[in-house]
């Protein structure tokens, strides 16, 4: 039985749990709150922090950590969950990554962890979800969508010692095919690495895809692997079904568009593709082509641009590099 | 062969023209240009004039536009083909349906048609617009996608004069199911309505959906039947696809969301419904289900959000009433 209390959400023993954690404040100065949902199970056990929606627009993650709270049994449950679906809330209303309400340099809450309570609007948000994270955290489960609904990979870290193990665990266990041990050298300021840094075990999924391009069908699978990952770490009775076949990466590398245009992919997620290879095409007003972009690298493709329209520095491709079967 | 100007596009022999057409200026000084191309035929004949994007973030008539006019070759075609690809192009920049520079109400530069030359900043579009779409136009389409993918369907104003029966014949060599012989007095300033009752019959195809939610199918189909328009008015050679009787409709009811939250739909377009039907579910920020929505008219389905988040006023269903076969 433990006492955990995540804003206005306070469990004190079995059962379900919900409330808000307020990260800030609207200009006219309502709150800025965001949903909280403990589970805490019959039998005592680790807690899993899972979050959605750092990233105001990737809804998917929110829809999948629903539909997975939704099913939990506390009578079954061994430990707790806690569950922030959307962190991002005024992101999240404006259909954007970041909040229409940062003003300055640094709207991606996914790089200002731990925080600064008296830096930027975001250094706030990230700072007051970082105490409780830090507070209760054992394990931790990050949702993300790239952009295309067809993105499918995921990041553990640490990669190494007994945390690592354990995240990896957890990455094998959630079952996507591609998969990177991230280096804590990168993505600084995530939720990932910084807890990582702090000995938490971490896994990213990145299920696709942006605002409203996901299906119902990727919400129930997400679902029912993040079941399995609680089944790997003794959290829900059974077995997590046998493993998969993985590929590890040591790292993983984008290209950002150099110029604007209308916009279409040329390789699909999971696709093997070579340094030079075509990515993608960018086409003027008049639908003439100006531009193949060509693979800095060889690998697999993680993630790409969905277009319609691309505007200089957005993501045109990530790619996982020096791929290997693990 | 008489020249054709339009801003900057001037075609004065068979063969494509490009240019730029201005609508207004930004702040900075700078014009508000908008991407024109002419197709023109070996041999002399009507203007067909077509454009998309009066929404902003409607991109997939863009691409329909770029595949249709890339597919013409002037020794096949007999006449003209006037193609604006991104009409709202400050809407388009900023995938918006409105443009970000319209500071008034009445951003909708799909109910801004005849327009003013002192207007607002969209009725100033409106009017540079609708100034050549007058001068040149014999035929107008103009091309939209609703919200989601499945969106298959088509209006003309149904005046009872030869340009009503003119645009009757368009639409059945369009050939979507679901079409409406629009009431005069639905969707004032509408350019399809505009034109119409300046004589010019007019056809308005929805080919789903918004932003990158539409296929590259939709973009082929929908260039495969504006090419079956083009023989059956007489621009194209070979034989016009006969697709059928079509579901006609007396008119459409546009309901807007009264509640807001996370939605998903629980219909598809082309649906039969019941008055008060359920169509789709709502959910709150801890994912518990909060209630569904019905829709208050029986018909078919024309338009459904898609989710995943709904404010209050925007589109939750466009119903076809009292549909018949024609």
């Amino acid at each position: 039985m433990r006492d955990i209390e995540v804003g206005s959400a306070h469990s004190q023993g079995p059962g379900v749990t919900k409330g808000m954690l307020q990260v800030g404040y609207l200009p006219e100065g309502y709150p800025m709150e965001i949903p909280v949902v403990i589970v805490q199970g019959a039998q005592d056990g680790p807690v899993m922090w899972m979050h959605g929606c750092v990233h105001g627009n990737e809804y998917c993650g929110a829809y999948s950590i629903h539909q997975f709270i939704r099913s939990l049994d506390s009578a079954e449950l061994r430990g707790t969950v806690v569950a922030l679906p959307v962190l991002n809330i005024t992101a999240f209303q404006r259909q954007q990554r970041m909040s229409p309400f940062e003003g300055y340099n640094g709207g991606d809450l996914n790089r200002h962890f731990p925080g600064n309570p008296g830096g930027t609007l975001t250094d706030q948000m990230a700072h007051h979800i970082w105490q409780v994270f830090r507070k209760y955290a054992d394990v931790h489960i990050d949702m993300h969508t790239a952009m295309t609904p067809d993105t499918r990979w995921a990041l553990f870290a640490p990669a190494d010692g007994p945390a690592g193990a354990r995240a990896e665990t957890m990455a094998r266990a959630f079952g996507y095919e591609n998969v990177l041990p991230t280096p804590l050298s990168i993505l600084g300021g995530s939720s990932l690495i910084e807890g990582a840094k702090g000995g938490i075990p971490g896994l990213i999924v990145e299920a696709g895809g942006l605002g409203p391009y996901f299906s119902m069908e990727t919400v129930a699978d997400v679902a029912e692997r993040l079941r399995n990952v609680l089944r790997a770490l003794d959290m829900l009775p059974g077995a997590a079904p046998p493993p998969g076949p993985v590929t590890f990466f040591s790292n993983f590398a984008w290209i950002t568009a150099t110029r604007g245009g209308l916009f279409k992919r040329a390789v699909q997620c999971g696709q093997r593709i070579s340094k030079g290879q075509v990515v993608a095409r960018f086409y003027n007003v008049f639908g003439e082509l100006v531009e193949e972009t060509p693979s800095p690298a060889d690998g697999v493709v993680l993630a790409t641009g969905a277009g319609p329209l691309m505007p200089p520095g957005e993501i045109v491709v990530h790619i996982g590099l020096e791929p290997r079967a693990a | 062969m008489q020249s054709i100007e339009i801003g900057t596009a001037v075609s004065s022999a068979p063969g494509l023209a490009t240019g730029y057409l201005d609508t207004g200026a930004l702040p900075d000084g700078r014009p508000v240009q908008i991407p024109v191309m002419i197709m023109r035929g070996a041999q002399d004949g009507p203007v067909l004039w077509l454009h998309a994007c009066v929404h902003g973030n409607e991109y997939c008539g863009t691409f329909v536009l770029h595949e249709l006019l890339h597919s013409l070759s002037s020794e096949t075609l007999k006449g003209t083909v006037v193609a604006l690809p991104a009409l709202n192009v400050t809407a388009f920049e900023k995938n918006q349906r409105m443009s970000p520079f319209e500071g008034y109400s009445g951003g909708d530069l799909n109910r801004c048609f005849p327009g003013r030359a002192d207007g607002s900043f969209t009725q100033q579009i409106a009017y540079a617009v609708y100034r050549e779409l007058k001068r040149h136009a014999n035929f107008f389409i103009d091309l939209h996608t609703a919200m989601t993918p499945d969106v298959r369907w088509a209006l003309f104003p149904n005046l009872p004069n030869e340009s009503g029966r003119v645009a009757d014949g368009i639409a059945r060599a369009f050939g979507f199911s679901s079409t409406l012989p629009a009431p005069a007095d639905i969707l004032a300033g509408a350019a399809a309505m505009t034109a119409a009752q300046d004589g010019i019959p007019s056809f308005l195809a929805e080919i789903g959906g918004k932003n990158a939610n539409f296929t590259e199918e939709a973009v082929s189909d929908a260039a495969e039947r504006l090419r079956n328009v083009m023989r059956h008015l007489g621009m194209l050679q070979g034989l016009v696809t006969q697709y059928g009787p079509l579901t006609y409709f007396s008119n459409f009811a546009w309901v807007h969301a009264t509640r807001g939250g996370l939605f998903q739909r629980s219909v598809r377009c082309g649906d039969t419904v019941e008055a008060g039907q359920a169509i789709g579910q709502y959910f709150d920020l801890h994912g518990d289900k909060a209630g569904e929505a019905h829709t208050p008219h029986a018909g078919v389905v024309l338009a459904i959000h898609s989710g995943p988040v709904m404010a209050t006023g925007e589109t939750l269903i466009h119903v076809g009433l009292d549909p018949r076969q024609a």
